[in-house]
């Protein structure tokens, strides 16, 4: 199946360099030189990756990346960006990003990592369909494709990308032992993030999303020193 | 800690030493005062009693008052002479405000040589901090063509091209050496410009002359992008500057019109030229991709790359409005821009002092380098 992908570059050399590498690839690729034109297109569009720029005309690509968010739209989006400390890393992230890329970068790193996370993509879309895509436990309701749940007090929950990639990955293993590590490589892929506390504050707001007394876990158990295990019917408290 | 924090705390830890020393100074004079006042009067007491003895043995009271010359006879009755008394505590008085005095001046004169301290040390914290950030700013300039750069060769290591994709690959990969030369060359210049290491001359120009020179060095880009650059400068309209610096001047900033127009596929560059009110006046007007009217001063900024509109000069490095601008100022002359809005071209306007045309122009212009010839070392 022939991806679509959207590539926001300013800098011509460079965004024709990759949009040539990514077409070569068999993607279908459209690309814009700003911030203001990919909201703009991206709002009549649809695509399976964003590629963004950080340093863009306009709108920079983190204000581009937190505004398709609050909108509610999850495509993956992959920073390229000339910033590659740390702390850029993680605004990176935090805007709502699923990876981060410094330039200069290695061509081949480019093409792994967007294939890594149409893969994500791919394992999530299909195991969320094939398997009637909804999850029941403890009085919520899980539906995977759209993002969204109601939760055992009956409240409307929309759920970020990550936080519905996280708790698939722990609902295909009930009751099994996830280590945090193994979370991170199925839902980021890998050397994205600097620690595996990440994980720890995604189940933290999973907790506060499902759990009844999110201080006393019942579904979302963590497994000191290891990881967390999921319990669909809760543990006895 | 930081190293200015240290310094604050110690800078205060000194004056507040400094304040209880001198409240110190202030006390023990004061009790030395009064322990030398006390013994002064213990020895007037005993003064006055002797004066009385005497007295009352017979001795004359003029005798007695050229003997003991602090002390007055009064009917027979020897008293301390009143002035001495107040003698004691003036002389008190005038030692007390003579500490309080000189320790205020010693407590200011160190608060001023902190305060000229913290004012150096912060001079070079801003010093270093503009370093850092200039650093940062270049490394970042050129991050960007270099990942081109490397994409371009991983790409034709990685891939079968055709003879054609690997021209296109490699006039690219040109393209962006020649945009890293050029940034490096603009970085010196605009170091130089900051450090004020080059001598400009100040000499009358015409500067139809200067402008139909630059206008032709770049008839070529114009033509192959569809733009049309013309002139109406005032005839006789001359300015007073330094003719390599005016070219540089006029240099970058047909580059800039240019690549604000390019964008648009097309469209017009004008250079206006009149005398009024004592100034040769200059305008540069574009059709080009123009900017927001609350960026105009951002333009002329260290590596300000606005890109309205999705143009601009996206090859640009930042620095080219912000030299033309210390060129200016270095030549005695001023700019200004202006814009109604992205996508409403723009404007730079020019203003020197105006002088009467010579018929000669010192010095063939180069390329757009600052004159390296008159560089001071």
């Amino acid at each position: 199946m022939m991806h679509r992908i959207l590539v926001v570059e300013d800098d011509p050399h460079l965004g024709a360099g990759v949009v040539e590498n990514l077409r070569a690839e068999g993607y279908e690729v459209e690309s814009v030189a700003d911030g203001r034109r990919a909201l703009e297109w991206l709002a009549g569009n649809a695509c399976r990756l964003v590629l963004l720029d950080v340093m863009l005309p306009e709108l920079d690509g983190l204000t581009v990346c937190r505004t398709l968010r609050e909108r509610g739209d999850n495509t993956p989006v992959l920073f390229l960006t000339a910033r590659g400390d740390p702390i850029d890393r993680v605004r990176g992230l935090e805007a709502g990003g699923d990876d981060y890329l410094a330039k200069p970068f290695h061509l081949r790193e480019l093409l792994l990592r967007v294939r890594a996370i149409l893969r994500r993509w791919e394992w999530y879309q299909s195991a969320s369909a094939a398997e009637g895509a909804v999850l029941r436990f403890g009085g919520n309701e899980v539906e995977f494709r759209a993002f969204r749940a109601r939760s055992w007090n009956g409240v409307a929950q929309e759920l970020t990308e990550k936080e519905a990639m996280i708790l698939k990955v722990l609902a295909e293993r009930p009751g099994e032992i996830v280590s945090r590590e193994d979370l991170l490589e199925r839902v980021w892929g890998y050397d994205v993030f600097p620690s595996t506390r990440t994980v720890d504050n995604f189940i933290l707001r999973l907790r506060k999303r499902f759990e009844r007394d999110p201080a006393n876990p019942r579904h979302f158990l963590t497994v000191w020193g290891v990881g967390y295990r999921f319990m669909t019917e809760g543990e006895p408290s | 800690m930081k190293a200015p924090r240290v310094f604050q705390l110690t800078a205060l830890a000194l004056v507040l030493v400094s304040a209880v020393q001198v409240g110190w100074w202030l006390f023990d004079q004061h009790r030395l005062a009064v322990d030398k006042l006390q013994e002064m009067q213990q020895i007037y007491a005993q003064q006055v009693v002797a004066a009385q003895a005497l007295l009352e043995a017979g001795t004359p009271a003029a005798r007695v008052q050229a003997l003991l010359p602090d002390i007055v006879v009064n009917n027979q009755r020897a008293a301390l002479s009143a002035d001495v008394d107040g003698r004691l505590r003036a002389e008190e008085r005038r030692r007390v405000a003579q500490y309080a005095w000189e320790g205020s001046f010693f407590i200011i004169a160190l608060a001023a040589c902190i305060a000229v301290i913290a004012g150096a040390l912060r001079a070079e914290a801003r010093v270093i901090e503009e370093q850092e950030s200039f650093l940062a700013l270049v490394s970042h300039q050129f991050k960007t063509p270099l990942a081109s750069l490397q994409l371009s060769l991983e790409t034709m290591s990685l891939r079968p091209l055709s003879p054609e994709q690997s021209r296109t690959l490699i006039d690219r990969m040109l393209s962006d050496l020649a945009r890293m030369e050029g940034m490096v060359t603009q970085i010196l210049e605009s170091i130089r410009l900051d450090r004020g290491r080059i001598d400009l001359r100040n000499e009358p120009i015409d500067l139809a002359a200067a402008v139909a020179r630059v206008i032709t060095g770049s008839e070529e880009r114009a033509a192959k992008e569809r733009i049309t650059v013309s002139a109406d400068i005032e005839r006789g309209l001359g300015v007073m500057a330094d003719p390599l610096a005016l070219d540089v001047i006029l240099r970058n900033l047909l580059e800039n019109a240019l690549s604000a127009v390019a964008p648009l596929g097309g469209g017009t560059v004008a250079f206006t030229g009149r005398r009024a009110d004592g100034e040769a006046r200059l305008s540069i007007r574009d059709s080009g991709v123009g900017f927001r009217p609350g960026d105009a001063a951002r333009l002329f900024q260290k590596f300000s790359r606005l890109h309205p509109g999705g143009g601009g000069s996206r090859f640009g490095t930042g620095l080219g409005l912000y030299i033309v601008r210390r060129l200016m100022q270095l030549t005695g002359g001023r700019i200004g821009a202006h814009s109604e809005g992205v996508g409403q071209g723009a404007e730079f306007v020019l203003a020197w002092p105006a002088s009467e045309p010579r018929q000669s122009v010192a010095g063939a212009p180069g390329d757009a380098a600052v004159p390296a010839r008159r560089e001071h070392s």
